[in-house]
């Protein structure tokens, strides 16, 4: 009868004896075999997201010549446009350096853009990441902010030899410091409201009591550039709803964002030019 | 000899990359499919311990390479499982489909409940967590059922062409 029993445990203290060897073992065996087993699979999501780019190229070269001519007109509007913001935008970048010069002030930190394509997108439940299709070999520092058009995408994560990991705004892991737009007062998002089959939602909390949203005019969340991770001023989602905390100090309420982020196919990672 | 692990693994990635790229598809509608019961049951049903608990936990390995949870997580969880499913094979009509495809529901069961416990912590707004993570679980399941005897299929199959005798890998303990 003994023996039997060490028999149907046998399987249970192989296991014992199996993990109680993977605690043990040093910390930089298990680093190592996290970043192999990451860079076996790298190539699997980087050609995926070759096929996907090459698969987008033979249904565009499928249109007439009409609509892309079409299309190039319409994108020479915008581009005009965004040429003339970006002259503006050189012109205040210069008053905003003579000023800090007068003054004497600390420069805020600058960017270089880093456009990456994303290669896979990974948003349950537990978490929501990105995996882009830049890395170690376009000097992608770990912790560094990654925008789009609509604003706010996340952080880096981790970074490898040729691909990065993104937690995406939406992820109940990041926090961001915020202010609500026109008002200086600093107030705390987290992501993590995500529902099935609708569009991401985030929590802004400690928001001041005297702060009025409605349901018809929103207010945009901004970031507010505490913390030196993102530059101030840009777009996280939109607040339309609050109400008082437990507390009764502050407000709590729902950001809106935007239902492009669960689609994106490329972003920006902001580099800072400056280490520190 | 390797090929009795090196197969089953190398079966499993695939199903992983597979899903992974739907999940891809499927992040712009809110859901996510979790299959992770389906990498462990051929493994732990048809093969021997030690061939078995290699390709299991090497494929643990891959999956918490790419997941944002402290490194051997699914290796406790997957091992777990597949010891559980080890340990009860022997009661049940281990080769039969049906019996398989029942057996990759429950062990997907409860790998997602494990790691939800694992992993969620203190959510920011519990409820609406965890709706999410069910929603989830429901299409999961119904994945499974769909894919499952498939894959189970393809398994059996490329051991075949890997040349091992299933028959004689079901019969060994270790």
């Amino acid at each position: 009868m003994p023996s039997n029993r060490f028999d149907q445990a046998k399987p249970f203290a192989t296991l014992g004896i199996v993990v109680l060897g993977w605690l043990l073992l040093p910390v930089f065996v298990k680093v190592f075999l996290r970043v192999g087993f990451f860079e076996l699979q790298a190539p699997v999501h980087a050609t995926t997201s070759y096929v996907r780019d090459l698969q987008e190229y033979w249904a565009d070269r499928a249109h007439s010549n009409n609509e892309l001519v079409e299309a190039g007109r319409q994108l020479r509007h915008v581009y005009a446009g965004y040429e003339y913001q970006a002259q503006q935008m050189e012109a205040q970048r210069a008053e905003i350096a003579r000023l800090e010069q007068l003054l004497r002030l600390p420069s805020n930190p600058d960017y270089r853009f880093e456009p990456a394509r994303v290669a896979r997108r990974d948003l349950s439940g537990w978490w929501q990441q990105l995996v882009i299709r830049k890395g170690a070999n376009y000097d992608i520092p770990i912790g560094a902010p990654v925008v789009y058009s609509g604003g706010v995408v996340g952080r880096v994560r981790e970074v490898h030899a040729y691909t990065a990991v993104v937690d995406l705004v939406t992820s109940p892991r990041v926090r961001l410091a915020a202010t609500i737009e026109d008002d200086p007062r600093p107030v705390s998002y987290q992501g993590g409201l995500n529902p099935p089959l609708a569009p991401a939602r985030g929590i802004v909390e400690f928001v001041p009591p005297d702060l009025v949203t409605y349901s018809s005019a929103p207010r945009r969340l901004v970031t507010s550039g505490l913390g030196g991770v993102f530059p101030a001023g840009l777009t996280i989602g939109y607040v339309s709803r609050l109400e008082a905390s437990t507390d009764g100090l502050f407000q709590s309420g729902e950001v809106s964002l935007d239902p492009r982020l669960s689609e994106l196919t490329e972003v920006t990672v902001l580099v800072p030019l400056s280490p520190d | 000899m390797y090929r009795r692990w090196l197969i089953p693994f190398a079966t499993t990635l695939l199903l992983w990359s597979l899903v992974g790229q739907l999940n891809h598809y499927l992040a712009p509608y809110g859901a996510y499919l979790f299959v992770s019961g389906l990498l462990v049951t051929f493994a732990a049903l048809r093969l021997s311990l030690r061939n078995g608990l290699a390709a299991t936990l090497l494929t643990a390995l891959a999956v918490d390479a790419l997941e944002p949870v402290p490194f051997g997580t699914h290796f406790v969880l997957f091992g777990l499982m597949h010891v559980v499913l080890f340990h009860l094979r022997t009661r049940f009509p281990r080769e039969e489909l049906i019996f398989g495809v029942v057996v990759a529901l429950l062990a997907n069961l409860g790998l997602f409940l494990g790691l939800s416990f694992v992993t969620l912590g203190d959510p920011p707004a519990s409820g609406a967590a965890w709706l999410r993570l069910f929603a989830d679980l429901g299409w999961s399941q119904l994945f499974i059922v769909a894919v499952a005897p498939w894959f189970l299929a393809l398994q059996q199959r490329a051991l075949e062409l890997g040349r091992v005798d299933l028959a004689d890998e079901s019969r060994r303990f270790f």
